[in-house]
């Protein structure tokens, strides 16, 4: 079936109904071309099928919906939001595109229409790898996300993530930096609303030199059931999911389901047992999912193998920095605690520690020294 | 008869000379005062006139026209410390004391309505102004107040403690009274010591190298790690204040209405902690009839300590931007401005975020985002003021359990006198105070330190200005541990990049 620009105008119309998500704009199209069932929507012709009573079944149900819907689509003018999203950049990509990412010719719960900032390509970018995981990340998190969006972008894998705070952000940033495989963003919201706010410049960057997605049109604002919808794109766009932190419910378990249902290799960061953060992803390490303990374990899923970039045996610091480290211990210590133990005076440990940061011994956070090796 | 007589009132924390004049003629029975006097001024007539009763004397304004002129008429004198010279100038043109009985002399008080002669607010600022005036060759004040008056102006006051025996002694029917034997100044605070901090050496390390180089401090931690406990030991190892500082600070909180110190000076670095309700003209001073000096100022040559920094208002912080800059407030209205000395060290402490609790990674409920906005309330250039910024958890109980015993403030505080005095010989008064050219001469990085400060710089830990301040710290760690090169070694500096720790999540926006 080819697409015409009658029938991206009336997808983009439809998909920004209230109350619309995937499987209900899936279920009005049926095998209909956009225009036609536009036109059934704005008549109130629109005949409730078995796929469409499915869909609706929740309150308020079919007949209340297609009457919201119909009261909706007047004074919507599909043409219009066409010029408006190509006045904007965004491509329309509909399936039977050209351009429609080949990972979502065969999904079960493929969405009905694409808005694309920056080159839709990359959306068919493989090897690609989602690294995603809570908002509310720890420095751990953080950290290991970086050092996995880098070395996946320099290793010519594209990071898909939703651009969310915490390691979705943190991932992308590090890929974006790292200057290698084209970053994929999918998002719940339209590509016009940013959300987190704080994440202008990342969306931004990811439209410039990757692609950035949304099955919702300009305009829609975030809401806590699109999330959800948003993960199974993200899902299905990437060769292997790869969860950094999350707690045992949320968006990234939903990820988790989403690509188990494709088939899609899950791996796991496995984090410390007292870490809420990390209860999801260990929990999910028991339930066997891989373990993502570096780099290699996450390339190898995608089917790359190990990149030569070992890390040469460093033998632990001997004299002062030693005394240091070992008053540190393995647990997270205050500079008074590491001042006291030693009994070298803040002037003596102060120089240690900062060398042995810069060597990646250790690390400090609000006022907190933890060990790192 | 005329008579004219010397006083003063008070303008901001300066005294402002002032001259009563007294016209007593025949005409119809009436007072009249002239000359822009505020309501506390205006209403001294009453208090005069009752005090007149009370000492038995017929008051002229019930027979005669009265006329009372306070010169210059050009500005609004305030408060009640002209009652007395509005009485002694009565007097002598109502012809009860003679003429020549006041010839250099000048009077400041306020009268109650038994005749006796109180203090009030402002009397420092007005007997150092009027003891300095050409003519005055001594100051009559309230025998209550002798003790801060003859701090400031040598042997030239008399005390006196009721209007029946300042007139007895302009008179000559009696002699004037004796000036009461010189108190010594004493402490009379026993102020906090040091050696109770145990278990926080960084702390400690902190308060000292802030007292030593003048470096303001922030403290980040969580309720009970001590934060209260640590700025209140600062006072006590800055050194005493000097004469000149002495007497500044005093006619601040004489004009600021604090209660002077046995002694008559305020010798000990002030300690002022205003609670974060506090309004800007409370803060930096004014007020809308008379302008008051501030807590900023009251903590003139001491620590202003603000609690639970985020809480302050921002446009009550950013009021003190000039003053942290210039030590100095000016506060203008439409008819006057003044100035208000206010040169303080300041100290601030804040929780680390919403929870308060901080700690070790993962153990608070905030997320980092949560953590970033709560510190953003505290604006970019004032945070970039502090050159300490440390990071006090609460201590290990071990610790404090102890037997071992830390060093009292006596200790600290000749270590900082030393490290002050070395700082001196630099031609500023503490480190924190040299400028790009002072640095390049006494705090020159060596090539490990050099090697060191690039790193934090490239890696985003450190602006240009934060540079200089961490430079300028080094200095001070190197003068109290008695180095006395000019070149700063790898410990110093090193001590001093951590002691100015990046504030989780504004870091970037800072760029520290």
């Amino acid at each position: 079936m080819t697409v015409d620009d009658d029938d991206r105008a009336a997808v983009i119309a439809l998909s920004g109904l209230p109350g619309i998500g995937p499987s209900r704009l899936r279920a009005l199209l049926g095998n209909r071309s956009s225009s036609a069932a536009w036109a059934d929507v704005c008549g109130g012709r629109v005949e409730v099928d078995e796929a469409l009573a499915a869909a609706c079944r929740q309150p308020p149900g079919p007949a209340a919906l297609l009457e919201r819907w119909t009261t909706a689509a007047r004074g919507v003018d599909p043409h219009e939001l066409r010029h408006r999203h190509r006045a904007a950049g965004v491509h329309i990509l509909c399936p039977g595109d050209e351009g429609w990412p080949s990972s979502l010719v065969d999904d079960p719960d493929p969405p009905s229409v694409l808005f694309v900032l920056g080159d839709p390509a990359t959306l068919g970018h493989s090897p690609a790898v989602a690294v995603v995981g809570t908002r509310q990340a720890t420095r751990y998190g953080l950290e290991v996300a970086r050092g996995l969006g880098r070395g996946l972008a320099r290793a010519g894998v594209a990071v898909v993530s939703g651009l969310a705070a915490g390691i979705d952000g943190a991932g992308h940033h590090a890929a974006i930096e790292a200057a290698g495989a084209p970053p994929i963003g999918v998002v719940g919201c339209g590509l016009d609303v940013v959300y987190p706010r704080g994440h202008r410049q990342l969306w931004e960057r990811v439209a410039a030199i990757g692609a950035l997605a949304s099955e919702w049109p300009l305009g829609t604002k975030p809401a806590q059931w699109r999330f959800p919808a948003r993960n199974r794109i993200i899902a299905a766009l990437a060769d292997a999911v790869v969860i950094v932190e999350s707690p045992p419910t949320g968006g990234s378990m939903h990820t988790v389901e989403e690509a188990v249902r494709r088939d899609r290799p899950v791996l796991a960061v496995p984090g410390p047992v007292t870490s809420r953060a990390s209860r999801g992803t260990n929990r999910l390490l028991a339930d066997g999912a891989v373990p993502a303990c570096d780099l290699d374990d996450v390339l190898v899923a995608v089917g790359l193998g190990g990149i030569e970039h070992g890390t040469p045996a460093v033998s632990p610091p001997n004299g002062d920095a030693g005394r240091v480290l070992d008053a540190l211990g393995w647990r997270p210590a205050t500079l008074d605690q590491v001042v006291l133990r030693t009994g070298m005076g803040l002037a003596g440990v102060a120089r240690h520690i900062a060398a042995l940061e810069a060597g990646g011994w250790l690390a400090s956070d609000g006022g907190w020294l933890e060990r790192r090796r | 008869m005329l008579a004219c007589i010397s006083s003063a009132t008070i303008q901001g924390a300066r005294g402002r000379s002032v001259l009563v004049e007294v016209h007593v003629a025949k005409g119809l029975p009436a007072v009249a005062l002239v000359g822009q006097p505020d309501p506390a001024c205006r209403e001294g007539l009453h208090r005069v006139r009752v005090a007149f009763a009370s000492a038995g004397l017929a008051w002229p304004g019930d027979t005669k026209k009265a006329t009372i002129n306070l010169a210059p008429p050009g500005f609004r004198k305030l408060g009640s410390g002209l009652d007395v010279a509005i009485a002694v100038g009565v007097a002598v043109a109502g012809e009860i004391v003679p003429l020549e009985s006041v010839a250099g002399l000048a009077f400041v008080g306020e009268l109650g309505l038994d005749g006796a002669i109180r203090t009030m607010p402002g009397l420092v600022p007005m007997v150092a102004t009027l003891a300095g005036e050409p003519g005055v060759g001594a100051v009559v004040v309230p025998a209550e107040a002798h003790a801060e008056a003859a701090a400031v102006a040598g042997a030239v006051v008399r005390p006196v403690a009721s209007l029946t025996e300042l007139l007895d002694a302009l008179g000559g029917a009696a002699p004037w009274p004796e000036q009461p034997a010189e108190r010594v100044a004493v402490d009379e605070v026993v102020e906090a010591d040091l050696a109770d901090v145990r278990g926080q050496p960084v702390a400690r390390q902190a308060v000292e190298v802030a007292a030593a180089g003048g470096h303001h401090l922030l403290l980040v931690g969580p309720p009970g790690a001590g934060k209260t406990m640590l700025a209140r030991r600062l006072p006590g190892l800055l050194p005493p204040l000097d004469r000149q500082a002495a007497i500044e600070a005093t006619c601040i909180w004489s004009a600021a209405g604090l209660r002077i110190p046995e002694g008559g000076l305020v010798q000990r670095p002030p300690f002022r902690a205003p609670h974060h309700s506090t309004s800007v003209p409370a803060l930096v001073g004014g007020g809308s009839v008379y302008l008051r000096p501030g807590e900023a100022s009251c903590a003139h040559r001491g620590v202003l300590f603000l609690d639970e920094m985020g809480e302050f208002p921002a446009a009550v912080l950013d009021s003190l931007r000039t003053p942290l800059e210039e030590g100095v407030i000016r506060v203008s209205r439409a008819r006057e401005s003044v100035e208000l000395p206010a040169r303080f060290l300041l100290v601030g402490s804040t929780n680390p975020c919403p929870c308060g609790e901080g700690g070790p990674v993962g153990s608070c409920r905030c997320d980092p985002n949560a953590r970033a906005r709560y510190l953003r309330r505290l604006s970019g250039p004032l945070l970039d003021r502090f050159d300490l910024r440390i990071d006090v958890a609460r201590p290990d109980p071990a610790s404090l359990l102890g037997a071992g015993r830390e060093e009292p403030t006596a200790v600290v505080a000749e270590r900082v006198a030393a490290a002050r005095a070395l700082a001196a010989s630099r031609d500023v008064v503490a480190n924190a105070e040299l400028d790009a050219s002072g640095l390049d001469r006494w705090a020159v990085p060596d090539d490990e330190s050099a090697r060191m400060l690039e790193a934090a710089m490239r890696t985003g830990r450190l602006s240009a200005r934060g540079l200089s301040r961490v430079r300028a710290v080094a200095r001070t760690l190197a003068d109290l541990a008695g180095a006395g090169s000019a070149r700063l070694s790898a410990d110093h500096v090193a001590a001093a990049l951590a002691l100015r720790t990046p504030l989780s999540g504004v870091e970037h926006r800072l760029a520290s």
